[in-house]
């Protein structure tokens, strides 16, 4: 049930939250360095592969794979609101906010609003690194707010799986572990090359992973236009992905009552 | 119990794979009374506090706070109860102050008496000088005191504390006692579970020992040493437990820590 106070315990715990993100800042270089190592590394060594048949006209690979630098600026960093709620559980910060008279809820997406402002801070980052190579985005400045709204919606979903294993487990090893499960979510999909490239096993994997729907999405943004199915389904996706991973979220935190 | 402010009716805990933490405790503790949870470690004193602000689920019985139920009227009591617990949780990212204002404002203050009562509570446990350096630079006694400050920022009517003194040396023992004292003068009624006698002795107008999941004695301290012949506290404590160092146990139900995985 929504109190009167929800929108404020939600507010100061979101400002709790963000303060963390920037404390301490040096901790931010490791998320930003690995998808701008990516691209280009990628970027200059596989920039031949815009040749093969198959591959869209009029698209360089270093454009194909710009909307991956997005992604994955705020796919590694996504996971840290799971470490970060398990450390106030295991230093018994989360005991003193459970005994308050604040919703649940709002100790939740107090951590999501952090995970999205970090996403849009990260993300910009990573768009103005684009731009200055020459990436150009092709639906203009409001595909750039669309783009920014897909990535927050996604990150906000992704960081639920941190956020669950953190209550269930309460152990701060085996959710930092879970980042190597960003690897597979992220190459099956079309994230290196298009889906008629791909063989026919990754083919399937790659329809059935719901981060292909996103990476679709961004990359529409960036190369495409307002009319591809791309875009709508992106969204459809993150959205379904954040109420399912949030509904789950909420209900592991009974668990946390032995 | 009228003049009651807690009333435990036959608590019970058991745990999965059968450990009973806690088997059937009853007591009540009056409005402005200063009540010692006495007892050995692995006793069940954490367990039952743990339940008494809902932190840990009760398998069986019934508690009323402040003329409450529990299941029924949890945030309205959160209100009401104050918990400083044995573990001490801060949030290693904020300054002292920081987290006193943040407290203030999830428990719906008014701006002004977030100030004021931050002003004063870091005065209280002489934290004013570093209020705003980050927690995490602070000492154990400072972590200490600045926790029970925490746990008083919305003047709570109830006040738990779990092992409050412990790793402290003399003199910041003294003064989170002084700081109870006068807490508890100003009417406040306080919840101490502690197995440390001399505190007990120090602090509490009435006490409750338990041993094994049980309360094994309950009285004031006179009541004790008259009913059990002891010449002090701790002549009771061994009396009625039986406990020294050298019995405690381990938990033979704990998990492995590093394969502590319940997904």
């Amino acid at each position: 049930m929504i109190s009167s106070t929800f929108f404020s315990d939600w507010y100061y715990l979101s400002i709790r939250s963000i303060k963390q993100i920037w404390r301490p800042l040096l901790a931010l270089i490791p998320s930003l360095f690995i998808p701008i190592f990516f691209f280009v590394v990628n970027a200059a060594s596989l920039s031949s592969f815009s040749k093969v048949p198959g591959f869209p006209e009029n698209v360089s690979y270093r454009d194909f794979i710009a909307p991956i630098a997005l992604f994955t600026a705020v796919f590694f960093s996504a996971g840290n609101a799971g470490i970060e709620l398990v450390q106030d559980i295991s230093n018994g910060y989360f005991k003193k906010l459970m005994i308050m008279p604040i919703n649940r809820l709002a100790i939740i997406l107090g951590r999501l609003t952090e995970v999205a402002v970090q996403a849009v801070f990260q993300g910009a980052l990573v768009l103005v690194l684009l731009l200055l190579v020459g990436v150009r985005i092709q639906t203009g400045f409001f595909g750039v707010l669309a783009i920014f709204a897909m990535l927050m919606i996604f990150a906000m979903a992704w960081s639920c799986v941190s956020m669950i294993s953190a209550l269930r487990t309460q152990n701060a090893r085996l959710v930092q572990s879970l980042f190597v499960i960003v690897f597979p979510f992220l190459y099956l999909t079309t994230s290196q090359a298009p889906m008629n490239l791909l063989p026919p096993t990754f083919r399937v994997l790659a329809t059935y992973n719901p981060v292909t729907y996103i990476i679709e999405g961004v990359r529409s943004l960036v190369l495409g236009s307002w009319g591809d199915a791309a875009i709508w389904q992106g969204f459809l996706v993150a959205i379904a992905l954040f109420v399912i991973m949030v509904s789950l979220t909420l209900g592991s935190f009974k668990k946390t009552l032995k | 119990m009228p003049d009651s402010i807690i009333t435990v009716t036959n608590l019970t805990k058991t745990y999965e794979g059968g450990t009973e933490a806690v088997r059937g405790v009853s007591f009540s503790v009056k409005k402005g009374e200063f009540f010692g949870f006495l007892g050995p470690n692995g006793a069940g004193k954490t367990t039952t506090i743990n339940m008494l602000v809902n932190l840990v689920k009760r398998t069986g019985g019934d508690i009323l706070i402040d003329g409450l139920r529990l299941e029924d009227h949890a945030r309205e009591i959160y209100q009401r109860v104050g918990f400083a617990m044995q573990e001490i949780g801060l949030d290693e990212t904020a300054t002292a102050r920081e987290m006193l204002q943040l407290h203030g404002r999830l428990y719906h203050l008014s701006p002004e008496r977030i100030k004021s009562q931050t002003d004063k509570l870091l005065k209280l446990v002489e934290l004013e000088r570093v209020a705003d350096k980050y927690t995490n630079s602070y000492s154990g006694g400072m972590r200490r005191r600045f926790d029970l400050a925490l746990s008083l920022i919305h003047e709570p009517k109830i006040l738990f504390l779990d092992e409050p003194t412990q790793g402290l040396d003399p003199h910041a023992r003294q003064l989170i006692w002084n700081h109870l004292r006068e807490l508890n003068r100003a009417g406040m009624t306080i919840f101490l579970t502690t197995h440390f006698m001399e505190e007990a002795e120090a602090l509490c107008e009435r006490l409750a020992i338990m041993d094994k999941g049980q309360i094994v004695t309950e009285g004031t301290v006179h009541e004790l040493l008259e009913k059990h012949q002891a010449r002090n506290l701790e002549d009771v404590f061994l009396k009625t437990t039986g406990s020294n160092l050298g019995d405690e146990e381990v938990n033979a139900n704990a998990m492995d820590p590093y394969a502590r995985n319940r997904m």
